[in-house]
């Protein structure tokens, strides 16, 4: 059967810091570089969510797109114009690289999607770091 | 189960013939077309490279970039300000189509990234001319 996704684009801004405290200054220095020092450094994400679902015949869409954003945007503030490793609890206990940013924000947003309306699925995310790096996070059937 | 890659974009620039051994002058023309140019031409080639699996406890990473930068650059080396065809032993008798180049270069990036960890590639020949290898799932 096709199968039919939506993609919306967001953008946010923040800093992170990498830090590992079980290894030596010169260790984290060795393995992170520049991306040890304290005070952080930032960037401008890019996040493309993409959601599947039955396309309702009355509307035509799969998901309203001000219901998608208010979602999403309702989760983002709390990465917007932060400091990730301080301002939000999700990086206390890892790093907040690409990979865990995005796998943290598909746990977040798919929990919202779902409660929102459950025939919904949150297929893919896809976050941009810079222009030229990126994590996908999806879901595959164990 | 969630899945996570973390992708990296290269850039590569290159220059080939599109001709087959195994057609006539004609039909290379006729098949080819303006890719069959005598002396042939060249692109800026992007490539998209995507490696799989569980980020580290300790470092949050699939594969530390500059781990990663440094496996691709070894085989993008080889092709990189070639001409393909008469500079590059593989392609020599196989036509540099953008299907070839991604199948070699997943090939080659196998053996240095590993068949595990190497999840999906993407080249762009032009910014229009996408080519797609990989598991599934991006």
């Amino acid at each position: 059967m096709q199968n039919v996704t939506i993609t919306k684009k967001f953008e946010f801004s923040a800093s992170h810091r990498y830090w590992c405290d079980d290894w030596s200054s010169e260790k984290n220095r060795e393995f992170f570089g520049k991306g040890v020092s304290p005070y952080g450094h930032g960037h401008n994400y890019d996040l493309h969510i993409t959601v599947g679902g039955r396309i309702n015949p009355d509307t035509g869409m799969i998901i309203n797109l001000s219901e998608l954003k208010k979602i999403v945007n309702n989760i983002l503030q709390d990465f917007d114009h932060k400091f990730l490793n301080v301002d939000t609890p999700y990086f206390k206990d890892k790093q907040p690289s690409t990979e865990n940013i995005a796998l943290t924000l598909f746990e977040l947003i798919e929990k919202d999607l779902s409660a929102v309306q459950a025939d919904l699925t949150l297929e893919r995310i896809r976050l941009y770091e810079r222009s030229d790096v990126y994590t996908d996070v999806w879901k595959e059937a164990e | 189960m969630l899945r996570v890659s973390f992708s990296r974009v290269y850039v590569f620039s290159a220059s080939h013939r599109l001709h087959s051994e195994t057609l006539s002058d004609g039909e290379n023309e006729s098949v080819y077309d303006k890719c069959n140019n005598l002396h042939g031409h060249g692109h800026d080639y992007k490539l998209e490279v995507a490696v799989s699996g569980e980020p580290d406890q300790q470092t949050g990473m699939i594969i530390p970039m500059p781990e990663l930068d440094e496996k691709v650059s070894k085989v993008l080396d080889r092709l990189d300000y070639k001409h393909l065809d008469k500079e590059v032993d593989y392609f020599k008798k196989i036509p540099s189509t953008g299907e070839n180049i991604i199948l070699y270069l997943w090939n080659e990036l196998v053996k240095e990234i590993g068949g595990s960890r190497l999840h999906h590639l993407k080249l762009w020949e032009t910014n229009n001319n996408s080519f797609e290898i990989g598991k599934g799932g991006l």
